[in-house]
């Protein structure tokens, strides 16, 4: 066991205030609006917090870290094009004003004004199947991590996560988006001292010379130019900027954040101070991965790169980080950093539990109860509807989360995974906002194809991921512009759908 | 390859200096819009509440 007494007491007194903090939310939720959207009340600074919160979890850290760790200073590449096209979102407002103007509380919500409600319910479909199985993994890792960091018996690792996730269930499903901003807050705070705490540890103890000639001498040039790297290379930076695109502007998460401001201006605001903060969230736990590969990469090779051997104990890349953590952090600090990574995950976890089954409520059964003739619910009884969604959501990743291992590179699965959905929303969006000719056949055509662009190469002919997500967005494209052209021109011009 | 090392150094210092700086503003100047937030969705409950007693009336 790695943890003191005082780590423990840390950490402890860190989940009761968190839950504590969450429920005071309940006495602001009064109808829908409030529990998704927080009363559209969001100021910049709350809203960078929370965005930052909800995009930053442990499962970050340890995503991040293991590129790091496997492919050196290349791997920032990935980091720098999420952070510059967050900024350059928030600057220009591309997408995000627009959509924050229509006032909707999700993204498939959007498909109804422009398109038809039946196109709504298939992406609310795609929308929640893929998000709901892109966090399945989370648990996992984030308890991998947990466990490696205190040195908790893997025998308590599933009572220890199913009792998290519990707790982020309850204030999730009582106070909705208010307890999360609340508790985001709090969260955003502790976890940035945790990140900066552990990239000064990182550096001082790797050096900056050791990261640079451990990197040059396992991997040569393409440890550095992500352009001549053999897992990276143009097809794979493209397909990150289109990927990045999608997610600030159409991942439900970052969406409901935009659509809980104030007003568009103050999401475009959001949107680019979270970019720079974005810039720290890939590229700070890629250098805590290289720190780890100079500390402990000295195992047997694997794929061409060396296994963490800690303590004669050979762990995987993915592991390396946390098993760095644990060797390097004193007693009280190490308390400090595992509260502001278990705020991390419990930041990301309420916010994507919520997100998902904000979808399942909102553009599944509310739009099918439409079109079988029944009356709309009342406020009350909506409300209700999205805290069972929330349960069911909660208790499926409880069962799902814990058994499921991701294969190879935990980033780009669930870059690919996301990709099942993103670029298909992502052209839809885009071509419905900024496109008259857009229509229903096309909005179909650019969903399926975009799924089917990343299931067939990647699962079934077993292509890379840049591949992969090059032919979604290609044939997602395609589809839209195929779709649009052959079928009827769509009766009201974009811009009173904007207005309306 | 130098260049490569300085670039990645100088975005690294970049990204943790923004990273630290923005945390202590969202610190300091969160907090303050979790009050107004606060304040407004209590103001709207408020009138919600409000209204109901009105219509029963």
């Amino acid at each position: 066991m790695n943890f003191a007494p005082i780590d423990w007491i840390i950490v402890v007194t860190y989940l009761a205030a968190s839950v504590a903090i969450g429920l005071a939310g309940r006495k602001y939720v009064g109808n829908t609006a409030h529990f998704l959207v927080a009363g559209r009340e969001l100021g910049t600074w709350i809203g960078v917090a929370t965005l930052a919160a909800t995009e930053i979890g442990t499962i970050t850290f340890m995503y991040n870290s293991e590129l790091g760790y496997r492919y050196g200073f290349a791997a920032l590449s990935a980091a720098l094009i999420s952070g510059v096209v967050m900024i350059f979102v928030g600057r220009t407002g591309f997408v995000i004003s627009r959509l924050r103007e229509l006032r909707l509380m999700t993204v498939p919500e959007y498909f109804e004004v422009k398109y038809s409600r039946g196109l709504r319910i298939l992406t609310g479909l795609l929308v929640a199947l893929g998000g709901i199985l892109n966090m399945g993994v989370f648990l996992k890792i984030e308890g991998e991590f947990l466990t490696v960091t205190s040195g908790l018996n893997s025998r308590y690792l599933i009572p220890t996560m199913i009792a998290i996730l519990l707790l982020e269930l309850i204030y999730t499903t009582i106070g909705g988006m208010v307890s999360v901003v609340i508790t985001d807050y709090l969260q955003y705070v502790l976890l940035s001292i945790a990140t900066i705490i552990i990239t000064l540890y990182a550096v001082h103890f790797a050096g900056w010379h050791a990261m640079v000639s451990r990197v040059d001498e396992l991997m040569g040039p393409s440890g550095f130019n992500p352009i001549v790297a053999p897992k990276f290379g143009m097809s794979f930076l493209v397909w990150q900027l289109l990927l990045w695109f999608s997610i600030h502007t159409c991942w439900q998460t970052t969406a409901m954040r935009m659509f809980s401001t104030r007003s568009p201006e103050v999401s475009k605001r959001v949107m680019t101070w979270t970019g720079f903060i974005f810039l720290g969230r890939g590229m700070l736990p890629m250098l805590w991965g290289i720190a780890a590969l100079v500390l402990f990469g000295h195992g047997p090779l694997s794929n061409g790169v060396p296994q963490a051997l800690v303590q004669g104990k050979v762990m995987a890349p993915i592991d390396a980080m946390p098993a760095m953590l644990s060797q390097l952090l004193g007693t009280g600090i190490r308390g400090i950093v595992v509260a502001g990574m278990l705020a991390a995950t419990m930041s990301v976890n309420s916010s994507y539990l919520l997100g998902w089954s904000a979808v399942i409520s909102q553009d599944v059964i509310a739009p099918l109860r439409r079109v079988s003739g029944k009356a709309p619910l009342s406020d009350k009884s909506e409300l209700l509807i999205n805290r069972i969604c929330n349960a069911c959501v909660g208790l499926f990743l409880i069962f799902w989360g814990l058994y499921y291992t991701p294969p190879g590179a935990v980033y780009l699965y669930l870059n690919i995974t996301g990709t099942i959905f993103l670029a298909g929303a992502f052209v839809c969006v885009v071509g419905g906002l900024y496109w008259r000719r857009a229509n229903v056949a096309g909005g179909y055509l650019a969903m399926l194809m975009g799924a089917i662009g990343a299931i067939v190469p990647f699962f079934f002919l077993h292509r890379s991921e840049s591949f992969s997500g090059f032919a979604s967005f290609g044939l997602a494209t395609a589809g839209l512009l195929v779709g649009s052209f052959v079928g009827a021109k769509p009766k009201r011009p974009v811009s009173q759908e904007v207005d309306a | 390859m130098s260049a490569w090392i300085h670039f990645w150094g100088a975005w690294l210092i970049i990204s943790g200096a923004t990273f630290a700086g923005i945390t202590v503003i969202v610190a300091w100047k969160g907090f303050a819009d979790l009050r107004s937030m606060f304040r407004d969705l209590g103001a709207e409950k408020g009138d919600a509440a409000r209204g109901r007693e009105g219509r029963s009336q």
